[in-house]
């Protein structure tokens, strides 16, 4: 049996390792749909954190009660209710990211990556463990729906945008007529996911290979 | 009995704490997400309908009163505004409604003279057409004069849509690139100017 990770370990296993998106390949809808642009990136990844967050934690905290059969049930009901509250609040506090993420942010309900952290760990952690695992899983998925917003935006905008609205970066207006505009659009997602999970696992060769 | 029970007790306690969870939050952040609607229509209107004074509140006005029959008409969703000028004078009329796009749906809101004889300019508040291409229906500047042909138009006939430049008066030149989201967009106008615009009360 493979050995225990402590929960540090756990933590940085979904960053790295086990990336959900890079390495697992899990939640490919949002990662092409929304990543557009980086504050895109950032608020669903956000989003999604804090849903799979409290998912882990009530998972976590009710394992000894759940009855094995109703456990997806449970799971479905903790995650939607956690979904809602973070659309409504986006709705509320951040109107015009909202509009743009549409119905992504309601589609987190159907994220496998959240009910797959559910089901592998929290159902048979402790707290400790479940909340490590589901931070690193979800700054894991921010991380990489972040790196394809970065490409994503300089190369089709010329730009990178904040939450909020704020420009991290505008490339000069001569970059202007150059912008790929097929890099905002869904091929352009198609074409940097590849990329990037190509590099990701050349590295990861690499790094077998150097150990 | 007391299988059931034992079996989902913990998914029935869940249902009623996280509906509470729910209702808590709708009703907190409720009001807050209504003003941000609201705002945003008030600035689509203001942008539309230029002489409207921003202090007021646009007036809503009832379809069926004005004996527009819905039911009828492809759009969705349709919003009739009736737009106070400065002191009393009126403004225009604001007219939002949804109708088809390229892609999804568009939110348009098309901005009326007082008489309804004039189109005063057109505003898509919500939309997801191509981004570079299809998107160019709601921003305005010396390239992308899409939206902008509209002001001034007159609703006495539909208008039309033509590839390359406009020589009449109630034509619209498409964007290159994005016919159709140009044509979708016309559509949406001219039906609202056909059925809508001839039921406006004289103000």
């Amino acid at each position: 049996m493979a050995k225990e990770l402590t929960n540090f370990e756990q933590f940085k296993s979904g960053i790295l390792d086990n990336n959900p998106v890079l390495v697992q390949l899990l939640g490919m809808c949002p990662t092409l749909a929304i990543t557009n642009s980086l504050e895109n990136a950032l608020v669903m990844g956000a989003a999604a954190t804090f849903v799979v967050v409290m998912s882990n934690l009530i998972t976590s905290l009710l394992r000894n009660l759940i009855k094995p059969h109703v456990r997806i049930l449970i799971f479905t009901l903790t995650i939607a209710t956690f979904v809602t509250i973070a659309d409504l609040t986006l709705k509320a506090h951040m109107y015009e990211v909202s509009k743009q993420l549409g119905a992504f942010i309601p589609l987190i309900i159907v994220n496998c990556i959240i009910i797959c952290r559910a089901e592998v760990v929290a159902i048979k952690s402790g707290v400790g463990k479940s909340l490590a695992d589901a931070f690193g899983i979800g700054i894991g998925f921010t991380l990489a729906l972040s790196i394809l917003g970065v490409i994503r935006e300089l190369l089709g905008s010329g730009s990178l945008t904040l939450p909020g609205g704020a420009k991290l970066l505008t490339l000069p207006a001569a970059f202007e007529p150059h912008a790929w505009i097929i890099m905002i659009l869904p091929p352009g997602a198609f074409l940097t996911l590849g990329v990037v999970v190509g590099v990701v696992n050349w590295l990861r060769e690499r790094g077998k290979a150097g150990a | 009995m007391k299988k059931f029970i034992e079996e989902s007790w913990l998914v029935l306690v869940l249902g009623v704490v996280f509906a509470m969870l729910l209702a808590g939050t709708q009703t907190a952040m409720l009001p807050q997400i209504r003003a941000n609607q609201q705002q945003e229509l008030l600035a689509a209107i203001v942008e539309v309908v230029p002489e409207m004074d921003a202090e007021q509140a646009p007036e809503e006005m009832d379809p069926q009163e004005l004996g527009v029959d819905l039911g009828q008409l492809s759009l969705k969703d349709v919003k009739i505004y009736r737009c106070p000028g400065n002191g009393n004078t009126p403004a225009g009329w604001a007219v939002a409604a949804t109708g088809t796009g390229f892609i999804d749906t568009i939110r348009l809101v098309v901005g009326l003279s007082a008489t309804g004889d004039r189109i005063r300019g057109i505003k898509a508040v919500a939309h997801t057409e191509t981004p570079g291409l299809g998107n160019k229906i709601d921003t305005k500047d010396e390239e992308n004069f899409y939206p902008l042909q509209y002001a001034g138009k007159e609703t006495s006939r539909p208008l039309q849509l033509v590839k390359g430049t406009a020589g009449e008066a109630s034509q619209i030149q498409a964007i290159t690139g994005a016919t159709y989201s140009s044509q979708y967009v016309m559509d949406i106008v001219n039906e609202i100017i056909t059925n809508i615009v001839p039921k406006l009360p004289a103000q």
